[in-house]
């Protein structure tokens, strides 16, 4: 298994000479560094006790996050890593700006949270007290915690004093200013329903259901009330009915009204979102809103495709040999409603996806994607089989763990390669994986963005379960021009999340969020990457900030420009 | 005598007023024509409860079924009408219809579910009676089933049950062709592709106007990898109209 894993990263590294360049001819590309930038740690999830422990790690196999930011001020974004094992350490990399990563966990204080009977699964960055520098939360199967920037490197756990004090089984986080009252709020997805997995009272703790399951852990949403104190207001915000198994929380401005809204994406079930109508309250518009949902929501990433102006959301699902269900790319049409256009636009298929994003790695001004996937790569024997025997017997309660079949060594949608879809700006998409030199066959959880060596081009960090993590560099050649934005919010909260930047350059306009967390395990960078082909200037630039005001500014090409909302 | 009259006629009357199944099937159709789905669920499921082996009632009776997507109400009300007619081989067909006209609004999990569902009440089917229809429609069931789990084998070994009936058959029927279709699909899926030319050629020879069979043998490889795929897609609504057998009894 080492020696495959070693096989698949050497190949991943590889020049490809065939598809060298032609003069001036763009082709998106990646090196993986992982190694030697330092930034090459081996994800580990929770080993379980007893019976059926292995379908309980199965279930449980999604912790394997990655979050980035710039916790340091130093202007390069820097990498977490979550581990999940008892007692394993995550990993905070400092970035040293030359593309090599220092690893800083002790001395920040931030390598706990896997103790006996909490099992961590993601982390998030943001400034929760608008000091201008970012805090770390982890969220667990367990309770939270929140780690305090204390400016010199090191961090203090105040989740004690927080009141984010609410056992869940938390796989999923995000923050954003859904009030735009100047501060972040925090919205937690929870998979299963809270009951602790490693003292199992009951071995009722599965889905109820494969495609309609309803007893699952739904969403947590603690307001921001000030002082490091956040009050759970999920019911009173009017998203406390859902009880799905929320695997991933994208947010963004879905209808243009400067208010942020939420996409909630359910495995084993239909996924929800919910339009912010002001005054703390959000309405479910699922029925109204989506088409069909084939039941198997992964990552909620929300970004503007096609730049209409309108921010539509990638969903990864299932779509392997045995199950066709395809991704769905909702496409807003700008009136409240979404379609799917993943067959239409070529990306349909990504195995058995997990996180995705947009990002434009070739800087032509349309967002392309990248998709992980993959769920066990282990033996040569299948679960498949054993699994959908036990899924077809006549009455047989799928929420009871003894009822699901030994795992053992079988491989269960494993070595799957990754796919990358470069965005032709037609509606089509092009599956370039293996060209780009992407198409590792890791089990992929989680993904971010980042302009790590600040050369204007997106790299990238994957992260796997029970694997090591990748870390991508972009090394496109003839990309095109860009501008990179840092927004700091005033009146609006510090880390601009829920900012709107409208951009025209090349004869586009493009929209872009700041967004807090979206995408599967996993955050990318607080900074907007434009790409404007061959444009030698923008045209224009307008930031629309959470606080309502309207900022035009013109900013050079070429370069991470910083932009303090005017007062 | 005319109180005598009076009391034949109340005797009488019921017996010749009552509505046959045939009656209550032209009221579904009616229904129908009128998009009233209510009333013609209702009618239909009469009918049946009447005749439980009718085919034309029972095919028709899932096409309104899937018109008003009341794919619960149907499986619900033949799920009771074998437990009345355990010998009823067309309505445990119909029964596993009922399951595979839910396929494509369920998630993908539940459509295994009503897939495994459905072969179960067409095997029962066939126990009670094995008849071409029942071994076509199962063998082509397992053609579905992707090859990971092994069941295209089972598929090929009832089609080439159902051939062998057609062939005895005296008579051509228009939907003999699909046995030449699906026995073809099953050696390909059980990868004999000359095999499955052979059968499609000698289809072809049958019916020589068949666009699927033409489709097929002008495909090789890859292309006919991605167009077998495609026909037999779990996701696409499979035309389960029986109209083609009781017209061409």
């Amino acid at each position: 298994m080492k020696r495959l894993i070693l096989l698949t990263l050497f190949a991943a590294g590889l020049p490809l000479s065939s598809h060298a360049a032609g003069p001036g001819e763009t082709v998106i590309r990646f090196e993986e560094i992982g190694e030697k930038a330092g930034a090459r740690f081996v994800h580990q999830t929770r080993k379980f006790k007893g019976a059926k422990s292995d379908v309980l790690e199965m279930f449980t196999s999604g912790g394997s996050a990655v979050a980035v930011a710039d916790y340091d001020n130093d202007g390069f974004d820097d990498i977490f890593l979550v581990d999940s094992d008892e007692g394993a350490s995550h990993h905070l990399l400092r970035n040293n700006g030359n593309m090599t990563f220092t690893e800083v966990t002790k001395t920040a204080g931030v390598g706990g949270g896997n103790d006996p009977l909490s099992i961590c699964a993601d982390a998030l960055w943001f400034d929760y007290d608008n000091d201008g520098w970012q805090d770390l939360m982890i969220v667990r199967f367990g309770t939270p915690l929140l780690y305090h920037n204390e400016r010199n490197g090191k961090f203090k756990d105040v989740s004690a004093g927080t009141g984010m004090t609410l056992f869940t089984n938390a796989i999923a986080a995000i923050a954003f200013d859904y009030d735009n009252d100047g501060d972040l709020d925090v919205m937690i997805g929870n998979y299963f329903k809270p009951v602790n997995l490693i003292e199992l009272k009951t071995p009722h703790v599965l889905p109820n259901d494969l495609d309609n399951a309803i007893n699952g852990g739904g969403v947590t949403f603690y307001e921001n009330v000030g002082k490091g104190r956040f009050i759970d207001v999920t019911d009173k915000s009017g998203l406390g009915r859902q009880t799905g198994w929320t695997l991933d929380l994208g947010h963004g401005d879905f209808n243009n009204d400067g208010l942020q809204d939420v996409y909630v994406a359910c495995d084993y079930g239909t996924d929800r979102i919910f339009f912010n109508e002001g005054k703390g309250v959000f309405r479910e518009t699922t029925e109204t809103s989506l088409g069909f949902d084939t039941k198997k929501g992964m990552n909620a990433e929300v970004g503007d495709y096609n730049n209409d102006g309108w921010m539509d959301v990638y969903v990864t699902n299932i779509t392997d040999e045995y199950m066709k269900e395809c991704n769905m790319l909702w496409h807003n049409n700008g009136d409240g409603t979404f379609t799917d256009v993943s067959k239409e636009t070529g990306t349909c298929g990504t195995l058995w996806g997990w996180a995705a994003k947009f990002g434009d790695f070739d800087n032509d001004g349309w967002q392309d994607i990248f998709a992980v996937n993959g769920l066990r790569s282990a033996g040569k024997d299948n679960y498949i089989p054993v699994v959908v025997n036990m899924i077809t017997t006549p009455g047989i309660d799928f929420t009871d763990v003894n009822n699901w079949p030994d795992i053992k060594d079988m491989t269960w949608s494993g070595y799957q390669k990754k796919k990358m879809f470069r965005n032709l700006g037609n509606q089509n998409f092009k599956e370039i994986s293996g060209p780009a030199g992407v198409d590792n066959v890791l089990d992929g959880r989680g993904l971010a963005l980042a302009d790590f060596d600040r050369d204007g081009l997106l790299d990238m960090c994957q992260t796997n379960a029970d694997q090591p993590s990748l870390l991508y560099r972009s090394v496109t050649q003839n990309p095109g021009n860009y501008v990179e934005l840092k927004l700091v919010g005033t009146r609006s909260n510090r880390d601009a999340i829920g900012a709107r930047v409208k951009l025209k350059a090349d004869g586009k306009t493009m929209v872009r969020e700041v967004n807090g967390g979206n995408g599967y395990a996993g955050q990318s960078t607080l900074m907007l990457h434009f790409g404007i082909g061959t444009a030698t200037q923008v045209d224009a630039v307008e930031i629309r900030w959470p606080s309502g005001k309207i900022q035009t500014v013109s900013v050079p090409i070429n370069r991470l420009t910083r932009i303090v909302e005017s007062k | 005598m005319i109180r005598l009259l009076s009391l034949l006629l109340l005797v009488v009357a019921p017996a010749a007023f009552a509505a046959t199944a045939e009656d209550h099937y032209q009221s579904a159709r009616k229904a129908l024509t009128a998009r009233n789905y209510p009333v013609a669920l209702d009618a239909f499921e009469a009918a049946l409860n009447m005749e439980p082996d009718n085919i034309r009632y029972a095919s028709e009776y899932r096409q309104a079924v899937i018109g008003a997507a009341q794919y619960d109400r149907c499986i619900a009300f033949f799920e009771k009408l074998v437990a009345v007619h355990p010998m009823a081989s067309s309505a445990f067909l119909n029964f596993g219809f009922a399951y595979v006209d839910k396929i494509p609004a369920a998630g993908s999990i539940t459509q295994v579910i009503l897939a495994n569902t459905a072969l179960t009440y067409f095997s029962k089917s066939i126990e009670i009676k094995p008849s071409w229809i029942a071994l076509y429609t199962r063998g082509n069931s397992y053609l579905y089933w992707p090859k990971i789990f092994g069941r295209a084998s089972l598929g090929v070994s009832d089609l080439e049950k159902a051939y062998q009936m057609q062939k005895m058959d005296r008579v051509k029927r228009s939907y003999h062709v699909r046995v030449y279709i699906s026995l073809g699909d099953g050696y390909w899926k059980t990868d004999d592709i000359d095999k499955a030319r052979a059968i499609w050629q000698e289809g072809l020879a049958q019916f020589p106007d068949n666009e699927q069979l033409k489709a097929r043998l002008a495909r090789e490889g890859d292309a006919l990898a991605e167009y077998i795929d495609s026909v037999l897609d779990p996701n696409k609504r499979v035309d389960t109209n029986l109209q083609e057998i009781w017209t061409n009894l």
